[in-house]
């Protein structure tokens, strides 16, 4: 009889091969073997040949033996991001203890779920791997000309860390999703957990770019040192400096050392054990914190008080049934946790990414005076932009396709609804944009000017944004939860477009000028150079307003038609 | 006015790609009539529910509701119809209260009376103990039973109900029952109830359709189904009709 684990494992590896269920296990070994020959043979062979046809290699080698060990960091850390948060937040959008019913109803421990889903989703992770890494790895290989020893020691340190990560990344996800439980309450909290997951892996990273000198001289030692995804890094960069053929000296050796402070012996024995310690706590501790339990926490039920003063205020000005419509969608927005973290998720970007730039511009010093308002201004534009559509696209409009009916069945029911969650959006947006336009005029130092045009070009290029994600999401209602194709595309759709078409107006003067169409200097013309930057935000928050109302016009009409 | 007809439809069709969901449906629906419309599963019965409230477009074919064409008064028959869809999508972070209320004004309604007419419906369903509380933490049963309220709120002529008691407790049935009925008599509204449960059918409907594969293959009172089938109940009437014979060694024979 086959292992319970084994059988969960076989589960996990169909679900997440079902696009190919038809020929799995011949598409699998032509995958793996493809992989294998791309790893080699393949990757090596045509970063070397694009690389030499842009830089000459001797150029190139010096520049890769220089960066190896931060390179090596940063690639590791993009790598541990991927397969430790990505799989996280996704797992967290869709709760599976319906599942969990199933298998503990058939007498399996949580301990062989654990390892069951871990296996199951090596095939997938393993293969994702094999494909992404040899281009990175594959220009060391080159300037380092290491030997085929040192590049299967580097597969398989690589092999190791992304298997104690995802083991890490299965460990965290089943154990919140056992916590939350599959209830409608347990789901908004997952899927606001998920969404908040992303602003944690975007803080530490920004935090290391710009604050690692800080931390490490408070902590005494390179702050990169204390992050698991270090290790293994280094460990690859050591194995790849010993086992060069380019006759690397000693003092060369030394200086890798002075850059690495841990040699090999250390950083291997840090990733060994790391790794087992993810191992023993996982199995250590499956059959405590994985007991099926929908707690309290889920199964809670909210009782509704009375109408706060602004609900009362917007009945008092908006009678009639549009008012009860418009609170209606105000409740249902604000008591959805996911939405709560969509709009933080978007005012933190609101506030990192111009901190970010700033800081960027002052360390290149390309604006002595301070810092280039034409970046901080379209900057700002893409920030903002950022809130409006990320916040309201999406289950943020409706929750699925289920509601459709009920909705289209009244009459006039889509006009009135997207008429009103429209205005819902609005009035959102006064609060949501005063954070942000702060935020930016404490960074740049700017003036109260500054922060009016903040707030009305803020305030405005939000309620555009709305508007285009309300619009889009109205053409494309047709999804089951946050994580189907048709919903990742319409948040995908609003968020580039939206951006899109505020970046529009630059990017046509720009390449106009290239082609020798004056449209930069009419513009400079019209508003002067120090106008520049505010025309081009102008215009670009006019061509939003009309390409948002123009979606929404669409959207809000397919919506009401029946469908075909 | 529309004659004493409420569902009228020719030849009505409706095609998803190969898959012909309704062949050649012509049916007439008397008003204030409880019409059973029974099948089996994937037969065509929502897509026709859907097609007649306005929110699908037959393949071809024609069809008035109300004495209203269903192609040019879409709006006009939405408003005087309800409709139970078959999958629930209520909000799950409003209250029961808070939902009708929703649906009240979707209806063009609110003030006093709206809110008089909800906490009504919602006691006479037993939910009046838990009507603030948000939905989420509701039971399915207790979510159909706030799905029935928002169907008959604003007071439809005609109710289009997809498997009404699919998720409902005994007792909760009955008072379904009840309530279509006495709607029926006293109202005139008009009930088109799809629904896989025969004995639901046989209590409340006056009148019967059976499709199958798309296609209407019975219709008729349920006694007249039952004399014609030469069945005991509507239930071997609907197996002899659509097929379905009980093989009792066969449901052995998988061990």
């Amino acid at each position: 009889m086959a292992s319970k684990w084994y059988s969960i494992a076989k589960a996990e590896y169909q679900v997440s091969t079902s696009s190919m269920r038809k020929s799995r296990t011949r598409n699998m070994i032509l995958l793996l073997a493809f992989g294998l020959v791309w790893a080699i043979f393949l990757a090596p062979f045509m970063i070397g040949t694009i690389t030499g046809l842009i830089l000459p290699f001797e150029f190139l080698q010096i520049l890769l033996v220089t960066i190896l060990p931060g390179f090596m960091r940063a690639v590791m850390f993009f790598l541990w991001m991927m397969i430790l948060i990505i799989p996280l937040s996704r797992a967290l959008q869709e709760i599976k203890i319906g599942q969990w019913e199933i298998l503990l109803s058939n007498d399996v421990r949580t301990r062989d779920i654990l390892i069951g889903s871990f296996l199951g989703k090596l095939p997938i992770y393993g293969l994702l791997v094999l494909y992404l890494a040899p281009p990175f790895f594959a220009l060391f290989f080159l300037a380092f000309e290491v030997t085929l020893i040192g590049q299967i020691l580097i597969y398989l340190t690589l092999f190791i860390a992304v298997l104690s990560t995802i083991w890490l990344s299965n460990l965290i996800t089943v154990a919140i999703q056992a916590k939350l439980g599959e209830s409608p309450r347990g789901k908004d909290i997952a899927n606001g957990v998920g969404i908040l997951l992303a602003i944690v892996s975007i803080i530490p990273m920004y935090g290391i770019m710009f604050f690692s000198l800080q931390f490490s001289a408070i902590l005494g030692l390179n702050v990169f040192l204390i992050f698991p995804f270090t290790w293994p890094a280094d460990v690859i960069s050591w194995i790849t400096i010993l086992f060069s053929q380019i006759g690397l000296t000693s003092n060369h050796i030394l200086i890798f050392q002075q850059t690495l402070q841990f040699d090999i012996n250390i950083s291997t024995t840090l990733l060994s054990l790391f790794a087992a310690v993810c191992i023993i706590i996982g199995l250590a501790s499956a059959d405590r914190i994985f007991t099926y339990n929908i707690g309290a926490r889920t199964e809670q039920i909210t009782t509704i008080k009375g109408e706060n003063v602004i609900l009362r205020g917007i009945r008092k000005v908006a009678s009639g049934s549009f008012g009860t419509l418009l609170v209606t969608c105000l409740k249902d927005f604000f008591r959805k946790a996911s939405n709560l973290s969509r709009i933080a998720y978007g005012i933190i970007l609101a506030i990192v990414l111009p901190f970010i730039m700033t800081q960027m511009i002052l360390i290149v010093g390309r604006d002595s005076g301070g810092v280039d308002m034409m970046m901080v201004v379209m900057i700002s534009g893409i920030s903002m932009a950022l809130i409006g559509s990320f916040a309201f696209s999406g289950t943020a409009f409706m929750e699925s396709k289920d509601q459709l009916w009920i909705i289209q069945s009244t009459p006039s029911g889509t006009t009135r609804y997207v008429k009103a969650r429209l205005i819902a959006g609005f009035l959102i947006a006064l609060p949501l944009c005063i954070i942000p336009a702060l935020a930016i005029t404490i960074i740049i130092t700017g003036t109260l000017a500054t922060l009016g045009f903040l707030l009305i070009y803020g305030y405005i290029i939000i309620c555009g944004a709305i508007m285009f994600s309300t619009g889009v999401t109205a053409l494309n209602p047709y999804y089951e939860d946050t994580k189907s194709p048709e919903h990742q595309m319409n948040v995908m759709v609003t968020t580039m477009g939206v951006e899109f078409t505020i970046l529009a107006p630059i990017m046509i003067s720009l390449f106009g000028d290239i082609l020798g169409l004056p449209f930069w200097d009419i513009i400079r013309s019209i508003a002067g150079s120090a106008g520049m930057p505010f025309a081009f935000a102008i215009i670009g928050m006019v061509a939003l307003l009309i390409v948002g109302g123009g979606a929404l016009l669409i959207g809000t009409r397919r919506l009401a038609q029946p469908e075909v | 006015m529309y004659n004493g007809v409420s569902i009228e439809t020719q030849k009505l069709n409706k095609q998803f790609g190969p898959v012909h969901a309704v062949r050649n449906l012509t049916l007439q629906v008397r008003e204030g009539s409880r019409f059973g419309f029974l099948g089996p599963n994937g037969a065509g019965k929502t897509t026709t529910v859907r097609i007649l409230s306005g929110l699908m477009k037959p393949s071809s074919g024609t069809a008035t509701v109300c004495g209203l064409p269903l192609a040019s008064k879409r709006n006009e028959i939405k408003a005087i119809t309800g409709l139970l869809p078959e999958t629930p999508g209520l909000y799950s972070k409003l209250s029961a209260v808070e939902f009708l209320e929703f649906i009240g004004a979707l209806n063009g309604r609110n003030g006093k009376a709206l809110n008089g007419r909800i906490d009504r419906l919602l006691a006479i369903l037993g939910l009046e103990s838990r009507q603030d509380d948000l939905l989420e933490s509701y039971s399915s049963g207790m979510k159909q039973k706030v799905l029935i309220a928002s169907t008959i709120l604003h007071e439809p002529k005609l109710v289009f109900l997809d498997e009404p008691t699919a998720r409902l407790d005994p007792s909760a049935s009955a008072i379904v029952k009840e309530l279509i009925g006495i709607l029926a008599e006293s109202t005139g509204t008009t009930f088109f109830i799809c629904t896989h449960q025969t004995s639901f059918a046989e209590d409340v409907c006056d009148q019967i359709g059976i499709i199958n594969e798309g296609q209407l293959v019975a219709l008729g009172p349920v006694e007249e189904l039952i004399e014609t089938s030469k069945a005991k109940d509507l239930e071997n009437a609907y197996l002899q009709i659509v097929g379905g014979k009980v093989d009792r060694e066969a449901l052995l024979a998988w061990r």
